[in-house]
């Protein structure tokens, strides 16, 4: 009975650590800091608006925002005691950060209107091509059984000459 | 119903139209293509040369070694790396390209920096070991300045001061798991870039 109870307790405590040791060696391939979430979402909209399109000068802009952002916000990990400071830089970021998300977002809404127009026009301008081409075969059609009917017209018969 | 000719137009019409219509769809959809990303570091002068002081490969207290190290992002978008700097010895394990594992080597500083498609973002990097012990036989590195920043080493130690190694890992942002991992997914596989430059550091001071 108490061998059972024992077995019992052991199963327990290897159902708990096995998955938090699992854990630990996945963190170990993945780990250390994680970005403030405020990055996070910031880079995921600046993602959103080049998958809808945007250009890679468009991206610029956003790109330097972030990279002020990063440089600002390590100034305020690195800056020693003045609370007051960090504040400061860290509303900065913020502030920045801020105007990441308002640009990437209207940078997407224009982008993915840019490319479905461009996608429109292109399967239109595909369409007229077409209707265009088979007219031109129609009329090339026409324009050669006319010159095939002249060339029959115009043939003239001579007699053998031995 | 039709007539012959007509019907033939009709096969010629929608022959050309669907020709015209996969060129406007090849035209307007982006072409996949391979993701990586480039590592690389040069010496003083930008070359892959003058990597050490004098071309020593044995470096002394305060001497500044000056090192240029560069990303190029060829992914496809913009990116958020991250070099990490590590000091090893000898016998520490490198990174492990196939399990695509980064090195145990104690980390003594990062540089982050979001870079965009097609974009080389290189950045100078101007080290020198500030305080180093040497006991009997060997070598303990405890202080290395990194572009005027020191930072304390964790008691790195190599036999009469041989083999000593800068690793550089490129570490990037993964957007679905929000977190910093070592190289980058390229379809479904984990590919990595990290560099090393060996040194010694025999004695402390020159002769």
């Amino acid at each position: 009975m108490l061998r059972i109870r024992w077995f019992l307790v052991i199963c327990i405590v290897l159902a708990i650590l096995l998955p938090l040791t699992a854990q630990t060696s996945s963190s170990a391939l993945q780990p250390t800091e994680e970005l403030q979430p405020r990055f996070s979402s910031a880079f995921a909209l600046v993602h959103r608006a080049e998958a809808a399109g945007a250009t890679r000068e468009e991206t610029a802009d956003l790109v330097l925002l972030l990279n002020k952002a990063l440089q600002l916000s390590e100034e305020a990990t690195r800056l020693p005691g003045s609370e007051a400071q960090r504040a400061t830089l860290l509303a900065q970021v913020d502030e920045t950060l801020g105007r990441v998300e308002t640009e990437a977002t209207r940078l997407e809404v224009t982008a993915s209107q840019r490319t479905f127009t461009n996608r429109v026009v292109a399967y239109v301008i595909g369409s007229i091509a077409a209707f265009l081409a088979t007219l031109a075969y129609v009329c090339t059609g026409h324009v050669w059984r006319k010159y095939r009917i002249k060339r029959t017209f115009q043939m003239r018969i001579f007699p053998k000459v031995k | 119903m039709f007539s012959q000719s007509r019907r033939n137009l009709l096969v010629v019409f929608l022959t050309l139209l669907v020709i015209f219509e996969m060129v406007a769809y090849v035209t307007t959809t982006p072409r996949p293509r391979e993701q990586f990303f480039q590592l690389y570091v040069l010496g003083a002068n930008r070359l892959l040369s003058d990597y050490y002081p004098n071309n020593d490969p044995n470096i002394m207290v305060g001497d500044l070694v000056r090192w240029h190290v560069g990303v190029t992002d060829s992914m496809g978008s913009v990116q958020l790396v991250v070099i990490r700097i590590k000091l090893a010895n000898q016998t520490i394990r490198p990174p492990d390209d196939l399990q695509a594992q980064p090195s145990p080597a104690p980390l003594i500083t990062e540089f982050r920096r979001f870079i965009q498609d097609n974009e080389t973002w290189e950045m100078p990097f101007f080290w020198q070991i500030v305080n180093a012990d040497m006991p009997e036989g060997s070598t303990r590195i405890l202080e290395m300045q990194i572009n005027n920043e020191t930072y304390q080493v964790p008691g790195l130690t190599a036999l009469d001061g041989h083999n000593f190694r800068v690793i550089l890992e490129l570490w990037t942002w993964e957007p679905q798991s929000e977190t910093f991992q070592f190289g980058w997914s390229s379809g479904n596989e984990r590919r990595v870039a990290w560099l090393q430059v060996w040194f010694n550091m025999t004695s402390s001071a020159r002769q």
